[in-house]
């Protein structure tokens, strides 16, 4: 209960501190979560299912409000308090970190994060989702670049009516269930015609959260406009709770719809692949750049993910983490280049190598790790999921390859036209402490879990067993 | 039937207290009556002795529920315009005694079991309001708004009075139990029940507001002082629908297939009508009439599923609309713009946090963004209605869909920190306007946990 309990109280109280005293207390708050979160760690044993909420009463709807963690949960929950640490960390000599408000939303983010992950109600579920989406939009629209009202105006409209759907499906498989909880939803028994359409639902809420192509329209304006700790509050926590609810929920609920589905979201995954990696080449802000990059990463990622198997989902879990880390790393990275010289335009750029060696460096090993080489860890996770799709179709699994290459092309072409060439600009001041530090954390758990990402795939295993194995006996029972 | 003759009596006592030319004594007598109302009621939830008895009033856990409600909302409505009736102060008895009256009539609409007191309580609770909307004298809208609505009005109650009179004709009988166990031996029904329950079910979607008999409401919405346009949304409505479901679930229920088509079609009509005109509205109690247009598009869900939860949800729902009606009444009360204009609402964040946050608060929850009240209240009949009517419940999905969008805007509105608000003044709230904005606000965020209660 203190995993939520802390992020709230923090939140609550971040509103009152003294403004000078504000970014110290929103770091304490990002340390104090992850010390937390460890000493949950170090006390969880990978087989067992942790409750933290579990009233006996049931309210007359329904609603049970059952709250726990499992490996899967657990790592999610550990992903979002590391990565909301970094975004503290970064920000922290930035204006906005000594702003209460914008520090209160950041911890109600969290909350709401944490409570995604760890809910196993499917209507407790539902309304942590929609509470993500209010300091998200909040922080984008106070804090937020030129014209992103209207940007702001079509994310909130686009999720909030996947969420929509996702409520009607919850209402529909309802209907059948005795109650919320996880377990029960799990043990509805559906027709082949309405697992479709349950399926559906759920499936046009995470596909505009993930966001999947040809839902993604919203994605890159919404990315741009938002000031940085949005930008990756959104893709490196927001949209992995679309590709955890993949997992936790619209696989397990609607299973049997399964054998008509998979194939078009594993094409869509791919086409967003393809699709968002050819305009990440001819982009010319790097933000948008990296925007782009985001959704060609995740539609492997989605594509992963319906392809339930025990290897696949390790994989996505693997991948999600490395993306997370990367895209707080990228997202940092042209945040310092816009903060320093105002421009976040590839034209306007050039020979920073020369000014800052030290960000050179970080940013390059970042971009190394973005087109996923050898001993980082999203070239595991990348192989996996390739080696997933391969096995599944050949054909998709060679185009979904290309990825590979046309990754390196677009974050090597950022690479170059930033930072080598003639310099453009003005001094170009090197990285302070918080970057530094950063870009550390993020660099050495990419190399950790590249060179041995059996951690990872050990610690989830049990929880991914049981899953797949329930997921597997409702299917046979059913039939 | 005690509390409703102590709100009456109240009411009639706060015309004299008036006298006195305090008007903080008068609202002292209203809130006493209305507190000792509502205390008498909730004894008599488990005790159903009272003092009084008439046949004609039956007080259920049903209507004590909704009893409770509208006296609830009637409290908050009365402190919140308390400033507004101080600027006249001649006439404060006359406004708050007409809001206790009408709040008379309410109480009989939700527990009559007499199709003659249904039409009496109807008509209590109707004229006062014909009255209090007319109360600015000043300005012609108000005058408009008087006249429109009792002459549209008085023709729906007209109508009213027709189709009882047919239903009489049909069954011989006023007494509602009657009346349904005589419609429920029959097989076949002669046709002047059928002409009666159509002229009934018309004059309800009118006093509901639903479409296509909702052309009154944004002009007397807009039109009549604020106070009285958060008394109507909340108090009146909940009135209306109070004896709505109860006549059609418990006394036509056997004419189910015969009204619900009906019934369906303008649902769905009335949650588009409202939305889409909702759209493009400047003005701020225009935009509320719509959305409160939109959302009796929603509640007529539970009037049409027969289920036994239909009942409590339309409770519930009720409950959940007029906690963010009156807090954005009051709102409005505070801000005090002339022409109503949504831009006056422009930077309220920034001029006052605190009546921003409850802004933002109400119109999310109207929106139905959990974990907000107006979400559990939009929820509970959706998901009723689902196994019933899955095509409604989809079409009133899109609907929140839609509604999102205005709600959005006028919360970005709100918040928005780079627009600058018109003026700087400050705002000046009151200590009471601020008693009744805690009490929305905490029945904004927690009034989910109520779900189980009702």
């Amino acid at each position: 209960m203190e995993l939520l309990l802390i992020p709230f109280l923090f939140a609550l109280v971040s509103l009152v501190v003294p403004s000078n005293f504000v970014r110290q207390f929103s770091l304490l708050g990002g340390i104090v979560s992850l010390i937390v979160t460890i000493g949950h760690l170090c006390s969880f044993d990978t087989n067992t299912f942790v409750s933290i909420l579990d009233p006996s009463f049931i309210t007359s709807f329904g609603l049970t409000c059952k709250m726990g963690y499992d490996g899967m949960s657990l790592f999610m929950v550990l992903l979002t308090n590391v990565i909301t640490f970094l975004i503290i960390l970064s920000n922290y000599n930035r204006d906005l970190a000594s702003n209460r408000s914008f520090t209160a939303l950041v911890f109600f983010m969290q909350l709401g994060l944490l409570g995604v992950f760890t809910s196993f109600d499917g209507l407790l579920f539902y309304i942590f989702w929609e509470i993500t989406l209010i300091p998200v939009f909040l922080i984008a629209l106070w804090y937020g670049g030129s014209d992103r009202k209207q940007a702001l105006i079509k994310f909130f409209i686009y999720t909030f009516i996947g969420s929509l759907a996702m409520l009607l499906s919850l209402m529909a498989i309802k209907s059948y269930a005795k109650s919320f909880s996880h377990s029960d939803l799990m043990a509805v028994e559906l027709t082949a015609k309405s697992a479709f359409w349950i399926f559906g639902g759920f499936f046009l809420a995470f596909a505009i959260k993930i966001p999947l192509f040809p839902f993604h329209t919203w994605q890159p304006n919404t990315y741009t406009t938002s000031p940085m700790a949005g930008t990756m509050l959104l893709s490196a926590l927001m949209l992995k709770m679309a590709l955890y609810g993949m997992i936790r929920w619209l696989i397990p609920l609607a299973p049997e719809a399964l054998s008509d589905v998979t194939y078009p979201v594993v094409v869509l995954g791919i086409i967003g692949v393809v699709y968002a990696g050819i305009l990440a080449i001819k982009q010319n802000d790097i933000k948008r750049l990296f925007a782009f990059a985001s959704i060609s990463h995740v539609g492997l990622i989605a594509a992963g993910a319906i392809l339930y198997s025990h290897d696949n989902w390790s994989a996505v879990f693997i991948q999600m983490a490395n993306h997370s880390l990367v895209a707080v790393g990228l997202f940092l990275s042209a945040d310092i280049i816009e903060q320093r010289l105002g421009s976040r335009k590839l034209s306007d750029l050039g020979g920073i190598a020369k000014q800052a060696p030290r960000f050179a460096i970080m940013f390059g090993a970042l971009v190394l790790a973005a087109i996923s080489v050898p001993f980082s860890s999203g070239f595991i996770g990348e192989f996996m999921l390739l080696k997933g799709v391969y096995s599944y179709n050949w054909l998709i699994g060679f185009v979904a390859g290309t990825t590979l290459i046309v990754g390196a092309v677009y974050t090597l072409r950022a690479y170059q036209l930033s930072m080598y060439g003639a310099p453009k600009s003005t001094p170009f001041a090197d990285l302070t402490w918080n970057e530094w530090l950063a870009y550390l954390i993020i660099m050495v758990t990419i190399v950790v879990f590249g060179v041995y990402p059996q951690a990872i795939i050990d610690f989830l295993s049990p929880s991914i067993d049981s899953l797949i194995e329930s997921v597997k006996t409702i299917n046979t029972l059913h039939k | 039937m005690d509390a409703l003759i102590v709100i009456f009596l109240s009411g009639l006592l706060s015309l004299f207290v008036a006298f006195a030319k305090k008007p903080i004594l008068v609202l002292l007598t209203a809130c006493a009556g209305l507190i000792t109302a509502a205390i008498l009621l909730m004894n008599q939830w488990n005790n159903p002795y009272s003092l009084f008895d008439y046949k004609g009033l039956e007080f259920t856990h049903t209507s004590i529920s909704y009893s409770l409600i509208a006296i609830l909302f009637a409290f908050l409505a009365i402190l919140a315009g308390f400033k507004s009736f101080k600027e006249q102060p001649d006439h404060v008895g006359d406004y708050i005694g007409l809001f206790l009256f009408s709040l008379t009539g309410a109480l009989c609409m939700v527990s009559f079991t007499d199709l003659f007191m249904f039409f009496l309580g109807l008509e209590i609770m109707s004229i006062p309001i014909y009255v209090l909307a007319g109360t600015a004298k000043k300005d012609v809208r108000s005058s408009e708004a008087a006249l429109k609505y009792f002459l549209t009005g008085s023709f729906a109650t007209g109508i009213l009075l027709f189709g009882i009179a047919w239903v009489y004709g049909a069954t011989g009988t006023f007494d509602v139990n009657e009346l349904a166990s005589v419609i429920n031996m029959e097989d076949t029904h002669s046709s002047l029940l059928y002409v009666g329950v159509l002229l009934i079910l018309s004059s309800f979607l009118f006093k509901v507001g639903a479409a296509p008999f909702h052309f009154w409401s944004p002009d007397v919405y807009s039109g009549s002082p604020s106070v009285v346009t958060g008394f109507m949304a909340a108090v009146v409505k909940l009135g209306a629908f109070g004896a709505f479901i109860k006549l059609f679930t418990v006394c036509f229920p056997a004419l189910h297939d015969f009204w619900s088509p009906a019934l369906v079609i303008l649902a769905i009509l009335t949650m588009f009508v409202g939305n889409l005109s909702a759209l493009s509205q400047t003005t701020f109690k225009r935009l509320l009439a719509y959305s409160s247009i939109t959302h009796v598009g929603y509640a007529l869900l539970t009037i049409l599923t027969q289920s036994p939860e239909s009942e409590s949800n339309l409770i519930f729902y009720l409950f959940s609309y007029g906690f963010s009606v009156i807090a954005l009444i009051t709102i409005a009360m505070i801000i005090n713009d002339e022409q109503d204009r949504l831009e006056a609402f422009k930077g309220l964040a920034k001029r006052n946090p605190i009546l921003g946050f409850v802004a933002v608060l109400a119109l999310l929850s109207l929106a139905g963004v959990p974990p907000l009240v107006g979400f559990f209240g939009k929820y509970l009949v959706f998901s009723t209605a689902i196994s019933e009517y899955p095509t409604l419940v989809i079409i009133a999905i899109i609907n929140s869909g839609i509604g999102i969008y205005y709600y959005l805007k006028t919360v970005i509105t709100v918040v928005s920190k780079d627009e600058l608000p018109e003026s700087n003044a400050k705002l000046s709230v009151t200590g009471i306007q601020w008693f009744v904005l805690a009490v929305c606000s905490f029945g904004l965020l927690f009034g989910g946990f109520f779900v189980s209660c009702i």
